[in-house]
Order: C-alpha cells, then sequence, then structure tokens
C-alpha cells in the first residue's frame, strides 16, 4: 500500500510548489525575532490589513451600498493581447489601483455575460453573495490579470521624455523637455555630438526614389518605419499618422514573431494570406477536441474564456473529451477530468506529420464528410443544409509547362468572357464536374454534387487539359508518405494516430482541431495548414459544436455612421515595397535584371508573397540594406530583440552603430530590450490609464468591442495644457510640427464633413466611440446619471462633454460605463443578420464574416452589419435561419488547394511551393534540412518554447507573479537525463547553433525525449534586470527581473543565406522557436 | 462510452477511488452571528481547477498578504503513473474546520472561530507565537512579517459580512471555487455536499474541514510527496 502510493506520488510540483503552502511553518523561526523587534500593527483586529470592500450588499434585499473611498469601474486588462474586460478597484484619494476582477457584461470575462442593457448598479449585485448571484455570473481575472495592475507604480516606469547620452545602448539618459524632443526628431541635426542625423522633416520625401534603377521600392519616405505590437485599441491611430499622413509604407506588427505560422496556415484554408481567418472551437457545444501547439486553460487567446469553457466541458454532462498534441505537458491537462483530458506528447515541430497522417487515414477510410465536400458553392451547400462550404470540387490545371499549371480552372479559360483586369480574379468562377450532367459547369452555375476526386483530362477550347480537383490534389499529397513514416517523423504511435482520426470522425460536426503559437516551426506554415484542413474535413465551420469565426468587433474607425476616422484630405497612399519583402519578387527589378542574366534565382534573399508585414525581416532587412536601408525607426510598445529568435545576436552590434540606423526613437512606458538602444524614449500610457477599443481575437463569436478609457489620471509627465506625455501627444505633435495632414484643428470631420480637431487623444477615441454607439439598426441607449457616477465615468464627463456633441455624449458614457460595447450573447447561433442599413456604416468586420457577395452564389441577406440586440430581420423567401449555424459566419470556400501558394516560387531555389496541406521536415532557405546543417550526432536535442498561465513577454516586472513564479528551469524528460547524468537543480550550459546560456534543470515526465523545454517570458536584460541613469539620478534595478533564461536569445540564423539574418518558416516568413537544435553540457 | 472509445490512447491502470466521505458537516454546532444562522463553507471542483493561480494573486492583493507568504495557493503537479502523466491542481486554504486544532494550542486565546465557523485571529490578542502555525496540519498558517501576527485565510470575512464572495471566489477563471453558506439548504455548497461524495484532506486527523473537494483523488488527500519542483514561490527552497 505505501509503495504503491510512493510510486504513484513520483511526481513533479510544477505550480505553487510543494513546500509552498508550508510556508508559514518553515519561516516560523525567522519570524519570531521579527515580532520580538516589533511590527506593525495590523489595522483590523480581525481582517489584518484587507482592503475595506468596496461596496456591501444587503444579502436579503440586494440593496447596494457604495463605499464613498473606493471606484469601481469597468475597462480592459492589457495584462495580455486576449485584453479581457475588467473592473477596477481604485482607491478615490490616491488614485492607487486596489485590485482588479472582471467586468460583468464582458463575454471575455463572464460566463455568461450580462445583458447590455443592464444598469450599473444591477451589475454591481450580480457580483455579490445576493440570491447566490456572484457565483453564477462570476467575472474573473487571471492571476496576471490580478497582478499587473502593480506596473502601475512601478519604480521602472518612464514618466518623461528622455535622449541618450551615452552610446547607444549603454544605459546612460538624460531628461528632455518635450517641445525640445519634438524639434530634435524632427528637425535632425548634430543631436549627439555624432555627426549629423536627418531629422522626420527631411525624410519626408514623397518624390524621390529610394533606388532609380529599383522605382518599385517607393520614395524615400518609406525609410522610415514603425514597429508596432499588436492592436490593443490604438493602432489605427498609430496607422493614420505613420501611413496615411506621414507618407511611409512601413509598418509592422508582432505577428511574424508572435503565432504567424498558425495564422498563415490558417490563411490558406481560408483564402486570405493577409488578413489570415482563423476559426476557433465552439468549446461550449464541441463533443471531442484537439489542441495542437496550443494550450487552452494554460495560455493562447482568448485566455481566460478558453480556461473557464474548458473546465466547464471536462466538469459537465454534456459529452466532452479533448487531447492536448503537445511536446510538453502544461495546465491544459488535467488528471482530475480523467478520461475526459488527455496528453499526448509529439515531436517539435512535427505536427504536419500527424495531421498528414490523420488527413491520409480519414480519406483512405472514406471517413471525410462527403456531403459537406460536394457542394460545389456556397448556394447550394446553404441549400443542402451546409453552413459552410470548400473548394474541394473545384479543378486544378496540372500540366508542366503551361502557363497556368497550378491555376484553378476558371470561367473565362471555358469562353466567359470578362474584361482583362476581371480575367482570372474574383468574378472569374472556377469550374467543377457536374455529376449528373458529366460534364465542366462553371462552380456558380451548378446546381447539385460535383465530382470530389476528378483526375482527367478535359477538353478545354483547343486545350486538351490535365485536371485535377482540389480533394484529389490533397489526397496525393497525403498519400506521400506512408502512415508509418509520418508516425516515424512526428514520434506519435500509430494507433494513437488512427485513434485520433477515428474519434475525430465520429461525432458528425460536433469536433474540432485548434492550433496556435505552438506552430511556430520551420514548417510551420504547413503544419498549421494540414492541422486547420481536419477541420475542413469534417465540414465543422459556423456549426455549433464546430469551428466559429469571431463575431467581429463594433468599428470605432473607419467612414463612421458619426465620424469619418478614415480619409482626410491631403492624405498619403503610401507606396512601394514594404522592408519586410512580403511581395513577389517576381516583380521587383532584381528578377528582372538575373533574369535577363539567365539566372533569375536566387534572389538576395528570400521575398514572401504570401505572408502579411514580417517584423521578422525588417531590422536585419534594415541593416542589411536590403531592399532598402532605414533611416528612421519608431518602436511603439514593441520588443522585437527580446521576442525574435536569434535577433539579437545577429544586430545588436549593429543597433549600436547610429550610422547602420540613424534615428531611433521608442515610444513605451518601460525600458525594454529593444527600446535600450533608443536614442529617445517616450513614454506612453499604461493600464487603466489609457484609451483604446479592441475586439476580440478570436474564440468569441458574437460582436463585441472593448473599451478602455482612463480610469485613473496618467501619471507621465504633463504638458502645459494638462495632457499627459503618451503615444497620441507625442505623434500628434509631431504632425502639428511637420503640419502634417489629418491632425490638428481640423484634423478629423464629422459625417456631415464639418471639420473638428484632432489635438488631444479623447478627440480620436471618444469619436471612435461615437462611431461604435451608433452602428446597427439603432443606437446604443444613453446613461443614466447614476449609471455615470457608479461607473466612474464622471470622472472623464467635462472630456464626453466638450469633445462629443450634446446628442452622443452619453451614449459613449453608456459604452464607457459598461466597458464596451457587445451583441446580445444569446444570439450567438440562429440569426439571419439584416442587411446592412446604411453602407457607410462599414459593419463589416474584417476578414471575420463576409460581407460583399462577390459571386452569384452569394446570399444577399448574409451582409454582416448586425446590432447588440438587433432584431430577426428574416426576408420572406428565405427558409427559417438553423439555429446551430453561427450567426456570424465565414461564407467564402474552405481551400484544400490554395492557387496563390501552390504557384508561388521560393526564391532562392526558383521551386514551386505545395498548394495543399503537406509534410515538410524543417528546412534553410535553400530546402538544405536543417538536420543535415546541425545533425543529431552534435545536437542531440530540441529546444521548445512554451508558457506559463502566469508570464509572459512582459509581465516579469510584477513582484507578486515573481513572488509565485519566479524562474524557468529548463525541463529535460529523466531518460535524456540520465544518458546526460543530470539531476534536478544541475547547472549546465544549453547551446544552439544560435548561442548559449546557463540554466537549471528541472526532469519532468511531462517532456517528450528528446526535447529541452524553456518557458517564455525569462531572461530578461531589461525592464528593471538593469539599472539605467536618468540625467545624474541611477535608476533603481532588480536582480530578480533577469531570472532564467530567454530561448529567443539562442534563436538561429540561417547559414543558407547571406548576411544577417533569423531562420524563418519559407512560406509565412515566420520567426522559428519549436525544434531548435540543441545540446546541453554540464556547467 | 466515451471511455471505451478513448483506449487507443492509453490502458490507465484505474484510480481507485476510496469511498472516504467526509466527515458530516457540524451544521448543529455552527453559528452566525444569531446562533446557527451562517455556516460558511467552500467546496473546489477539483476538475474545474485550471492552475491559473487567479485566487492566489487576488488573495494577495486583497489581503496585503506579505510576500514570500499565501493564505491560498494551487499546488500543481506533474504525476506520472505507468506510461501516462497528467497535470493535477490542487487549491489550498484554511480548512476552516469545525474541530480546529490551532485553537486550543493558542496560549492567549487569539485565534478563534466565529459563530459562522470562520476561524480567525485576534490581532489585538496574538502575540505570535506560532503555536497555531505548527499545529495546523495544513500549513495554512504563517507569521505576517509585516504585522508579526499569526495569518492565515478568513474566507475573506470582511467581504462576505458586506454581502460579498471571497476574493478567490470571485475570480475564479475555472468556476472550481464555490462558497457559500451550508445552513441554508437552497445553497450550491449545500446541495453540491449533499449530491456529491466529498473528501476533505487528511479526514484521519479529524478536523473536520469545511474546505469541500469534488472529484478529489484520494491519493491527494493527504501530504503530496513529490520530487523536483518546477517552479515555486519564491523564497521557499525545494
Ligand atoms: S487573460 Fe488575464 S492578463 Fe490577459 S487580458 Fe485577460 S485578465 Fe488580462
Ligand atoms: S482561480 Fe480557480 S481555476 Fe484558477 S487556480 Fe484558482 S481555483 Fe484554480
Amino acid at each position: 500500500m505505501e509503495d504503491k502510493r510512493r510510486s504513484f506520488l513520483r511526481k513533479a510540483a510544477i505550480g505553487g510548489g510543494l513546500t509552498a503552502f508550508a510556508a508559514g511553518f518553515s519561516t516560523t523561526a525567522g519570524r519570531m525575532l521579527d515580532h520580538v523587534l516589533g511590527k506593525d500593527q495590523p489595522k483590523q483586529r480581525l481582517n489584518g490589513n484587507s482592503l475595506a470592500p468596496e461596496f456591501s450588499v444587503n444579502p436579503a434585499t440586494g440593496a447596494l451600498s457604495i463605499n464613498p473611498e473606493q471606484q469601481v469601474s469597468y475597462t480592459m486588462c492589457t495584462g495580455c493581447t486576449t485584453f479581457c474586460g475588467v473592473r477596477v478597484r481604485i482607491d478615490k484619494k490616491t488614485g492607487k489601483v486596489l485590485r482588479v476582477a472582471g467586468n460583468p457584461y464582458s463575454p471575455m470575462s463572464a460566463d455568461p455575460p450580462l445583458p447590455f442593457q443592464t444598469p450599473i448598479r444591477e451589475s454591481f449585485v450580480s457580483l455579490t453573495r445576493y440570491e447566490e448571484k456572484g457565483l453564477a455570473g462570476r467575472s474573473t481575472a487571471c492571476g496576471r490579470g490580478n497582478a499587473v495592475l502593480e506596473q502601475m507604480d512601478s519604480p521602472f516606469r518612464v514618466l518623461a521624455p528622455m535622449k541618450r547620452v551615452g552610446p547607444r545602448g549603454s544605459s546612460q539618459w538624460q531628461p528632455i523637455e518635450f517641445d525640445q524632443l519634438i524639434k530634435e526628431i524632427v528637425e535632425g541635426g548634430n543631436l549627439f555630438g555624432e555627426g549629423e542625423v536627418q531629422g522626420l522633416r527631411a525624410l519626408r520625401d514623397l518624390e524621390t526614389p529610394i533606388d532609380a534603377q529599383q522605382p518599385e521600392l517607393g520614395a524615400r519616405v518609406n525609410q522610415v518605419g514603425l514597429m508596432a505590437s499588436t492592436n490593443e485599441g490604438r493602432l489605427a491611430f498609430v496607422d493614420r499618422f505613420i501611413k496615411q499622413s506621414y507618407g511611409s509604407l512601413n509598418m509592422v506588427g508582432h505577428g511574424s514573431y508572435c503565432g504567424g505560422a498558425y495564422r498563415s496556415g490558417s490563411g490558406a484554408m481560408f483564402g486570405d494570406m493577409k488578413k489570415m481567418p482563423h476559426a476557433k472551437p465552439d468549446l461550449e457545444n464541441v463533443e471531442f477536441c484537439i489542441f495542437i501547439g496550443t494550450a487552452p486553460g494554460n495560455a493562447g487567446n482568448p485566455f481566460k474564456r478558453q480556461g473557464t469553457l474548458i473546465a466547464k466541458a471536462r466538469s459537465g454532462n454534456k459529452q466532452f473529451s479533448y487531447v492536448v498534441v503537445d511536446p510538453v505537458l502544461t495546465n491544459a491537462d488535467s488528471l482530475a477530468a480523467g478520461d475526459r483530458s488527455r496528453w499526448v506528447p509529439i515531436k517539435p515541430g512535427t505536427d504536419g506529420a500527424l495531421a498528414m497522417a490523420m488527413i491520409r487515414w480519414i480519406i483512405e477510410q472514406e471517413r471525410y464528410d462527403r456531403h459537406y465536400l460536394v457542394q460545389p458553392n456556397l448556394k447550394v451547400a446553404e441549400a443542402s443544409g451546409e453552413a459552410s462550404w470548400s473548394n474541394a470540387t473545384h479543378l486544378v490545371i496540372v500540366q508542366p509547362g503551361h502557363a497556368r499549371d497550378g491555376r484553378y480552372l476558371r470561367g473565362s479559360d471555358l469562353g466567359m468572357v470578362f474584361p482583362e483586369e476581371e480575367r482570372y480574379k474574383d468574378k472569374d468562377p472556377f469550374v467543377v464536374f457536374d455529376q449528373v450532367a458529366k460534364k465542366l459547369v462553371v462552380h456558380t452555375e451548378a446546381r447539385g454534387v460535383a465530382e470530389l476526386f476528378f483526375d482527367g483530362e478535359a477538353q478545354v477550347g483547343a486545350d486538351t487539359l490535365k485536371l485535377k480537383s482540389a480533394m484529389s490534389l490533397l489526397r496525393e499529397e497525403a498519400l506521400k508518405h506512408s502512415l508509418a513514416d509520418y508516425s516515424a517523423a512526428c514520434g506519435v504511435p500509430l494507433e494513437i494516430i488512427e485513434g485520433l482520426a477515428r474519434e475525430f470522425t465520429s461525432h458528425g460536426k460536433r469536433a474540432a482541431v485548434n492550433a496556435h503559437g505552438g506552430m511556430m516551426s520551420g514548417s510551420g506554415f504547413y503544419n498549421a495548414y494540414a492541422v486547420v484542413m481536419l477541420n475542413t474535413l469534417i465540414g465543422n465551420l459556423n456549426r455549433q459544436g464546430g469551428t466559429l469565426v469571431s463575431g467581429g468587433s463594433f468599428k470605432d474607425v473607419g467612414e463612421g455612421p458619426r465620424y469619418n476616422l478614415e480619409n482626410f484630405a491631403g492624405e498619403v497612399k503610401p507606396s512601394g515595397i514594404p522592408i519586410g519583402r512580403n511581395v513577389p519578387y517576381e516583380k521587383t527589378s532584381e528578377f528582372k535584371r538575373k533574369k535577363e542574366g539567365g539566372k533569375a534565382y536566387p534572389a538576395q534573399a528570400p521575398w514572401y508573397p504570401n505572408a502579411p508585414g514580417l517584423a521578422s525581416e525588417w531590422l536585419t532587412s534594415a541593416i542589411n540594406g536590403y531592399p532598402y536601408p532605414l533611416k528612421a525607426l519608431i518602436l511603439w510598445s514593441c520588443n522585437p530583440l527580446y521576442g525574435v529568435p536569434g535577433l539579437r545576436a545577429q544586430i545588436e552590434k549593429d543597433l549600436v552603430d547610429p550610422k547602420k540606423l540613424p534615428l531611433i526613437v521608442a515610444v513605451d512606458p518601460f525600458i525594454n530590450e529593444t527600446s535600450a538602444f533608443a536614442d529617445y524614449i517616450v513614454p506612453d500610457s499604461l493600464l487603466y490609464e489609457s484609451w483604446g477599443w479592441a475586439g476580440a481575437w478570436g474564440g468569441v463569436a458574437v460582436k463585441m468591442s472593448t473599451a478602455r478609457w482612463p480610469v485613473v489620471e496618467p501619471k507621465a509627465q504633463k504638458l502645459p495644457d494638462g495632457q499627459a506625455i503618451g503615444m497620441e501627444t507625442f505623434f500628434i505633435a509631431l504632425a502639428k510640427a511637420m503640419q502634417l495632414p489629418g491632425f490638428g484643428p481640423t484634423g478629423l470631420a464629422d459625417n456631415e464633413g464639418q471639420p473638428c480637431s484632432l489635438e488631444r487623444p479623447e478627440d480620436w477615441y471618444l469619436r471612435g466611440g461615437a462611431n461604435i454607439a451608433w452602428q446597427g439598426k439603432t443606437p446604443v441607449p444613453e446613461a443614466s446619471d447614476e449609471d455615470i457616477e457608479l461607473s466612474g465615468v464622471a470622472r472623464i464627463r467635462p472630456l464626453l462633454e466638450k469633445t462629443l456633441k450634446p446628442e452622443e455624449w452619453r451614449k459613449v458614457a453608456f459604452m464607457l460605463a459598461r466597458g464596451g460595447r457587445y451583441q446580445n450573447y444569446k444570439e450567438m447561433f440562429g440569426l439571419r443578420l439584416p442587411p446592412p442599413a446604411d453602407p457607410k456604416a462599414h459593419a463589416a468586420p474584417a476578414g471575420a464574416v463576409l460581407a460583399k457577395t462577390s459571386t452569384s452564389a452569394g446570399i444577399k441577406s448574409l451582409a454582416a452589419a448586425t446590432v447588440a440586440g438587433a432584431a430577426v430581420h428574416a426576408v420572406k423567401e428565405e427558409a427559417p435561419y438553423p439555429s446551430d449555424w453561427a450567426t456570424h459566419r465565414y461564407t467564402k470556400p474552405m481551400m484544400l488547394y490554395n492557387e496563390n501558394v501552390g504557384t508561388t516560387k521560393n526564391s532562392f531555389t526558383g521551386k514551386r511551393f505545395s498548394g495543399t496541406p503537406s509534410w515538410h521536415e524543417p528546412a534553410f532557405a535553400d530546402g538544405t534540412p536543417v538536420r543535415k546543417k546541425y545533425p543529431e550526432a552534435e545536437w542531440p536535442l530540441q529546444l521548445i518554447s512554451y508558457k506559463s498561465p502566469l508570464q509572459n513577454s512582459y509581465s516579469i516586472g510584477a513582484r507578486r507573479l515573481r513572488g509565485i513564479h519566479p524562474d524557468n528551469p529548463v525541463a529535460l524528460h529523466p531518460d535524456d537525463a540520465a544518458r546526460l547524468g543530470l539531476h534536478s537543480g544541475d547547472q549546465v550550459y544549453l547551446e544552439t547553433p544560435g548561442g548559449r546560456a546557463k540554466a537549471t534543470v528541472i526532469l519532468r515526465h511531462g517532456v517528450q525525449r528528446g526535447v529541452v523545454a524553456v518557458e517564455h517570458g525569462f531572461g530578461h536584460r531589461e525592464l528593471g534586470a538593469r539599472a539605467h541613469r536618468i540625467g545624474d539620478k541611477v535608476q533603481p534595478h532588480e536582480p530578480a527581473i533577469a531570472a532564467g533564461i530567454n530561448l529567443n536569445d539562442m534563436g538561429l540564423s540561417d547559414p543558407t543565406r547571406n548576411g544577417r539574418n533569423v531562420f524563418v518558416d519559407p512560406v509565412a516568413g515566420t520567426t522559428v522557436r519549436q525544434g531548435l537544435p540543441a545540446r546541453l553540457v554540464r556547467a | 462510452m466515451i471511455q471505451s472509445r478513448r483506449n487507443f490512447l492509453r490502458a490507465l491502470p484505474a484510480i481507485t477511488v476510496g469511498a472516504a466521505l467526509a466527515p458530516a458537516p457540524a451544521i448543529a454546532s455552527a453559528a452566525g452571528e444569531e446562533e446557527g444562522k451562517h455556516r460558511w463553507a467552500m467546496v473546489v471542483d477539483v476538475q474545474k481547477c485550471i492552475g491559473c493561480q487567479a485566487c492566489t494573486v487576488s488573495c494577495i492583493m486583497e489581503n496585503a498578504v506579505p510576500e514570500n507568504s499565501f493564505r491560498t495557493i494551487v499546488s500543481t503537479y506533474e504525476v506520472h503513473e505507468g506510461k501516462h502523466t497528467g497535470t493535477y491542481m490542487l487549491p489550498r486554504l484554511c480548512n476552516h474546520c469545525a474541530n480546529p486544532p490551532c485553537i486550543p494550542v493558542c496560549p492567549v486565546g487569539a485565534t478563534f472561530q466565529r459563530k459562522d465557523g470562520v476561524v480567525v485571529v485576534d490581532g489585538d490578542r496574538c502575540v505570535g507565537c506560532a503555536y497555531c502555525v505548527q499545529a495546523c496540519p495544513y500549513d495554512a498558517r504563517f507569521i505576517n512579517h509585516e504585522t508579526g501576527k499569526a495569518d492565515k485565510c478568513t474566507f475573506c470575512a470582511h467581504r462576505v459580512d458586506a454581502g460579498l464572495l471571497p476574493a478567490c471566489v470571485e475570480t475564479c477563471v475555472g468556476g472550481a471555487r464555490i462558497f457559500g453558506d451550508l445552513n441554508n439548504p437552497n445553497s450550491k455548497v449545500r446541495h453540491l455536499v449533499d449530491q456529491n461524495k466529498m473528501k476533505v484532506l487528511k479526514p484521519e486527523m479529524g478536523t473536520q474541514p469545511h474546505v469541500f473537494y469534488l472529484g478529489l483523488d484520494e491519493r491527494f488527500q493527504g501530504r503530496v510527496e513529490g520530487e523536483g519542483t518546477l517552479w515555486q514561490p519564491s523564497g521557499h527552497g525545494a
């Protein structure tokens, strides 16, 4: 008995350590002494120093009494990119944020959320013991969301502008007056005693080409670039400044070093490689779910919502079970949930082998959803009960040498006549083989099912063409490797692969697979494309229990119903080639020149026509001067040097040299690993003192926008007019100094074209709020005086009244009081959306729902405008809308074959990429497998990155988070450790071809053999880890912030490329942190 | 059944779920402000816990818990049995026992049980001798190094008395922590305790805990021995 127990209990505590709760006991002796020395008496006799409650409620009557010393306001958390709606509790006297929990109106935080109309008073009562409402409708913040409030009072905040005094990166700064800051950045000069630096005014050359020999690069203004991170609700403002107003093409976010590979793979299936739509499992109704490279409840986005729903599903009465496929075991698993939760370890970066094996098995066993896949167009699909459709039956020309080899056969190939510019574009229909008529018909004309596995020749005009359906191409690709080979590649036993495939195809459409950041490997794009394709094989998109696209957000920007936050007189339409080279190489002068020279390939460096903007390539491109150098770089709240694997080692020395990149300005509330190299740092607003309107990234299938507004006074230095310095004030001042269009006293216009000002942040965000308030059929209600008072909106009421029109401000207040605008949660399914009442409303969320029905197959009534509480707008002749169809549907076809990918050539090798999902072992740009260059004999292990629920790339500064989770020892399987003679706690050097770090080892059975797992969020050099001198004051520093290691410091460069570079996926251009060759050496 | 379908994943040595029922809650002796009015209790549904530590941090913020101490925390274990490895999350806090061993050892009578079952420390009387800290079989107490007093979870009595919920319950992302009045026949905790086989930690100690665990593997009821710790609170060496 005793022995059995002991062996069962051979376990490692992976959080809240074994001895943690024995804290009191173990520290008793020391504390006794403290007591003798005398301590502060606790404030309350029984409750110690606990906070006074924010309000109280009579549990019998529900009567609420407010604590007048505290304020509870609903706003947004920016503790991670989920951007949850939260409630912030503030001490009114000091402005100190006391605690943060969830906003009960927000579907990101509450399950279920409160109806939007609920008065604020009632929302407070809903959180209490009264009728146990607070249990049923609890609204939460996660561990990190509870802790990040500490950052508000962090001693490491940048609160006033500063300018470097020493060399770049030397941590020596001096404060600089705001006006002087603007002057220096705009006018340039000998700013650092190192020679002339061109200012932004001189760099704004909209005419002169960067290179007359390569006019396609665009004008010199493109040599000013802006790197941002993510859309936390203010990205459109930055976009307006840098693109439309200043005129540069170059602005980029963090996607390519975050989860971009997943998004690109999904984008290939959804047919949009730039916006990269994706769908998430309907966790409330799905019966079986596979998570590959994502860990619901452990990390990911929407973090809390997924956690809440997975916890509910695995403990509930409905049929549900899930499998997490991951090289490392995380909190996504729950042993307590028994068979409903399973962890399947896999070799890093081989998810594509697993997915292709499943695809092969599903096709061979004919367990795909035939009824779904044979539908030739949306209309026929809908009529036969499918909520989405695919292009499985569409025919592809497979005729090597043919001008359109690899392209879909189109109506114009069959003789349909189109104006030249529309030929082979959206309006030119695809072609299927009609099973009844036994002939080729354009897909829009097909009335019944089409041939699924077409593989043959057909007479097309004068030619005999070899054609294959997309499904045939997928099958062909899947059959390239045997199941045994796939199994060997991914390390998942054959019977588990088959079991997963069988189970996945045993629930009709109530099964789903999902992926995310774990896809960032050398074959990330194809791995992701293969994984998401499983969803299409069972046709689960838009269906209850299947996968759902985001319900989108209410648009604050754009040509809105109240204000035009889009266009303005004098606006620039930037053009040229983005510095990340995400355009076809074949359109460049270099290609032309090389082709004429007889050897078009390789290009000097890879190009990525099927990718969005690529931060992964930006800085190395700028340093290499290919396609052109940057003259000035603005960093806004981003940290590529910490986040891009391999980048630091590549360009650290170059960044120190102002000749290579003459001007770097950072706008950030902290000094991070990248902004440490800036010439100037401008403070930004932080968390609850900032503005913004953000949508849900995914996983919420109703329409919603979360509002962020200053519920406390911003802490940064104030300008004479009382505005705190921040991102907005900085760009407004730059625009004013350069007299740029789109900013200033007449920078904006209302919907009637009347000019209004853009001189303060609230000019933008409050008017954006008015646009949101007026979207849909009826505008939102007006806030009552009590709403305004109780929610703390009263604090900014003067701003509202001053900025907005009399009929507007209370509507905006209604939303700020509730922390956003939300469609009724019950409208997630079964609601046919009305056509947009006003084409100017621009209600369609980008990429989420079809807006314009571009083909005749489209159905008019499916346009995307919606309203919170929208009335069902039944169009008479239509059948009732099925109750298990998503209200917000994605209605373009799922692409089993993506012709844009399939006809793109690798700009190094000149070889065509595969247009279907496929399995490729990770390889460098010229096709050399990573393992050939860095063989197992020398690099026996593989590094992977994973996350905990607590730390992310910028959370380490929160002291109380560190208190729970201070470090990231690297995890190794006991079998590998035994081979290396290592034990938990041993010090090692972790080495990759890209770097080396000293680390502590921990042994875990929850790691795939051959893998070293490194948790993300540690190994910081800045954010407080190092002391900076500002003026004559040495700032504090905290060694605990430097704890652990950062895997990204050990990322690889690509040995088959020239110049500075980091190893990226060949299609998506996304960085690689899963599966880096590595070894451990005892320290 | 799901079970049979999912055999492909592993052959799991069945975890035997023992019959160890929770000791009957001491309702009769419980008392609120008015005798017998409330008996506060918590149910922890372990299947719902995702180990996010929102509870841990909210408690710290609400109750000014000093660094390196915890009134509640969620122990998270990597369990390896046979071929299978999985994650086990176990929220811990003061059990507000009906038979609390921490009370009789207090030489000055500073620690006592309220009539509603909440075990508290009177800061005016506490001399910080830590006898209670050592007497608690659950390691739920510590000496607060800022106040010099014994400190522990109070079920957020200051909030509960104001008609609110404990901080950890309000913000429990998984919905694992359920709090309420056992004396209220309509309360959720009453229903759960009546309708399920509840477990408590260290039942053999006879402390009659009032934190009940739903779905707890009996092998986690006692002291959990482990080897190695991936990460743990700072200041408490492995
Ligand atoms: S998941 Fe947590 S950290 Fe992220 S936004 Fe939500 S509460 Fe904040
Ligand atoms: S908040 Fe809830 S789900 Fe999160 S760790 Fe605590 S008990 Fe578990």
